[in-house]
């Protein structure tokens, strides 16, 4: 178990720092990563990238997600929460740049072996957190989940009070 | 997996399920990875502070203080480089210019009298340099930019006359006349900076304090490569309305028009390419190196152009030798006017690394390469010294070219130094704020002497075919 902590802090230090160094950088936006966009998704990302609108939406929520994903895991604060949301995030970036056969993408793409990146392993390594317990086991969920019981416990005494 | 023993696991794993309070186990397992956000933000701001000193020493500019005193100042030749020089001189804040002074009265001094005005001085003009010194006498410092076989006269003179003067290198094509230069300096007690700008360039300057100096990443530097390389030029043309009288030109020293557009390429005038270009990058193989030559070798010759009009050899190569502190140095230069391959450059190349520099904006390399047998580099990065190693993506074709023999190409590194002002600029600003007492002089006349020494003799080594010997004394004016 405690190997699926560390693999949940690697994965949350990696998702806090892409979305704390978004901050950072005022001049941020997605807009370049979307335009850049290949495979049969291109259109979409293109269409996201070249209205204002929608831009505005996925930069914030670039930001905010990427550093909220990263606290939650690496806080293990809804870690299920946070797992499949992170997963859900890397995916659309797997598929802005996907390493397809026949594709060939001008952005730098980190580890592209067939199919296979970079992105797709840390999309699997956030099913294995999502299935498992570890935030119960170290992380916030601990309590969260305790209160959870506790206050479900008693309602449920309270029902059984008087219904008796 | 049994459903029973899943749920064993499940419990040992989470603790005892089921209602019961939170006990100080829960809570400190609750909160035992809050620490990694500490650990995040110490690393984020580590990270920030290297990033922070890149950017201080890319913006480390030469920052001018405001409201200095004026310096009330005339030019002596205005030319192709008294202009370059005027142009630098117009982007610097409390000059007052007064007089201009040429021979080319109807186009030269007429151009430049104009420019001065239209950019809000008064200047007078005048044809001969001693009428400007008796009628001008509000005249602080004197910028020259005469051919050099004039420099001497101009430079004396108005040293003699009370002022300071910037003059253009080569500070004079005779050494008999540079060391009176000198002497005339030292006795008026008048500023004299020879206008081997390099000096004052914030790059070379960077790159002599920091990356040699500081931090030492040449290690030893044992050989030396520059050049400057030229495309075919046509000689320098005229237009008839503006011709000078043939008498007017031989009053001046010059046999006719074309001589006179052309003097850098006559004996006797000035001292063809190698002085022209070579001077200024041979001057900086001393400086860097902290040394004099002991000799001096070259090869070189009227190749490609025809003695009529061009008599200076425009083609040399020349390989100096040093003893150092450190141990014995060669260098190397080119200038040849036929093909302009590289442009110009100057690398120093150490036994820990190389530096790649040059004052050209436009085709500059500008960086240093660490020898993969050179400690590593980190903490000059963290300081900012240089910037982080280019990253090198390693090719099918150059991993299978990689054999025993050759030595693993070396990282590079860039000097992290923008500068965008004219070239000229910063040198001629350390001049004047030097008449204003606020700096020293970075090329004073007695660097120029040296420079001079070094370089004239290529032209004599070339004519005599062998190798020459410096002694200490050629570089030294008692």
């Amino acid at each position: 178990m405690i190997s699926l902590v560390v693999l949940r802090i690697i994965i949350g230090w990696h998702f806090l720092y892409e979305g704390v160094y978004k901050f950072q950088k005022e001049t941020w936006s997605a807009s370049g990563y979307l335009k850049a966009a290949k495979g049969p998704l291109a259109g979409l990302f293109n269409w996201m990238a070249n209205t204002p609108d929608i831009l505005t939406v996925v930069n914030f929520m670039n930001m905010w997600g990427l550093t909220l994903i990263g606290l939650g895991l690496i806080l293990g604060c809804f870690t299920r929460l946070s797992a499949i949301a992170g997963a859900f995030m890397v995916a659309l970036y797997y598929f802005s740049n996907p390493p397809f056969i026949g594709y060939f993408s001008s952005t730098a793409l980190e580890g592209n072996y067939l199919l296979v990146n970079k992105n797709l392993v840390e999309i699997a390594a956030l099913f294995v957190i999502a299935v498992t317990y570890s935030g119960r086991y170290l992380g916030f969920d601990r309590i969260l989940h305790r209160l959870f019981t506790m206050m479900k416990g008693s309602k449920g005494a309270e029902v059984k009070g008087a219904t008796a | 997996m049994s459903e029973e023993k899943e749920n064993r696991d499940r419990k040992e794993v989470l603790g005892k399920q089921g209602k019961r309070g939170i006990d100080r186990r829960d809570l400190l397992q609750g909160v035992a990875t809050l620490p990694v956000l500490g650990l995040f933000g110490l690393a984020a701001r580590q990270q920030k502070s290297y990033e922070n000193a890149q950017k201080a020493a890319l913006s480390g500019g030469t920052k001018q203080p405001e409201n200095l005193p004026v310096v009330n100042v005339a030019q002596i030749g205005v030319g192709a480089q008294g202009e370059v020089l005027r142009d630098a001189m117009l982007k610097i804040p409390n000059l007052k210019f007064r007089a201009v002074c040429d021979i080319w009265t109807d186009y030269s001094l007429k151009r430049t009298v104009s420019t001065y005005q239209r950019a809000g001085h008064e200047v007078n003009g005048y044809e001969d340099y001693r009428e400007m010194l008796d009628k001008e006498k509000e005249l602080d410092a004197v910028v020259i930019a005469t051919p050099d076989f004039w420099h001497a006269e101009h430079a004396i003179a108005c040293m003699q006359a009370g002022k300071h003067v910037y003059c253009e290198k080569e500070m004079s094509n005779t050494l008999e006349n540079a060391r009176k230069m000198v002497l005339t300096s030292r006795e008026t007690g008048k500023l004299l900076q020879i206008g081997h700008q390099r000096r004052s360039n914030p790059r070379y300057l960077y790159c002599y304090n920091k990356v040699i100096k500081e931090a030492n990443l040449l290690g030893r530097i044992v050989t030396i490569n520059g050049q400057w390389n030229r495309a075919v030029q046509e000689s320098l043309g005229y237009a008839k309305r503006y011709e000078i009288p043939d008498a007017k030109l031989k009053q001046y020293g010059f046999k006719d028009m074309q001589q006179f557009r052309n003097w850098r390429w006559f004996k006797g005038l000035g001292g063809g390419p190698i002085v022209d270009l070579g001077s200024h990058q041979i001057d900086i193989y001393a400086w860097f190196l902290g040394a004099l030559p002991t000799s001096v070798m070259a090869s070189g010759g009227n190749d490609y152009y025809s003695t009529a009009t061009n008599e200076w050899y425009d083609t040399a190569m020349v390989i100096y030798e040093f003893q150092t502190e450190k141990g014995p140095a060669r260098a190397y230069y080119q200038t040849q006017t036929t093909n302009s391959s590289l442009g110009y450059f100057e690398k120093f190349m150490g036994d820990q690394g190389t530096l790649v520099l040059s004052e050209s904006n436009a085709n500059a390399v500008n960086a240093v390469y660490r020898e993969s047998a050179a400690p590593v580099w980190d903490e000059w990065v963290q300081k900012g010294i240089v910037t982080a190693p280019k990253v090198i993506e390693t090719t099918d074709e150059t991993a299978a070219l990689l054999d025993v023999r050759e030595s693993a190409s070396p990282d590079e590194h860039k000097i992290p130094v923008v500068f965008t002002d004219p070239y000229h600029k910063p040198h001629l600003q350390n001049f004047f704020n030097s008449v204003r007492g606020l700096e020293k002089l970075n090329c004073p006349a007695e660097i120029g002497y040296e420079t001079a020494a070094m370089v004239l003799k290529v032209n004599e080594a070339i004519q005599a075919g062998r190798k020459l010997e410096f002694k200490p004394e050629d570089f030294k004016i008692s």
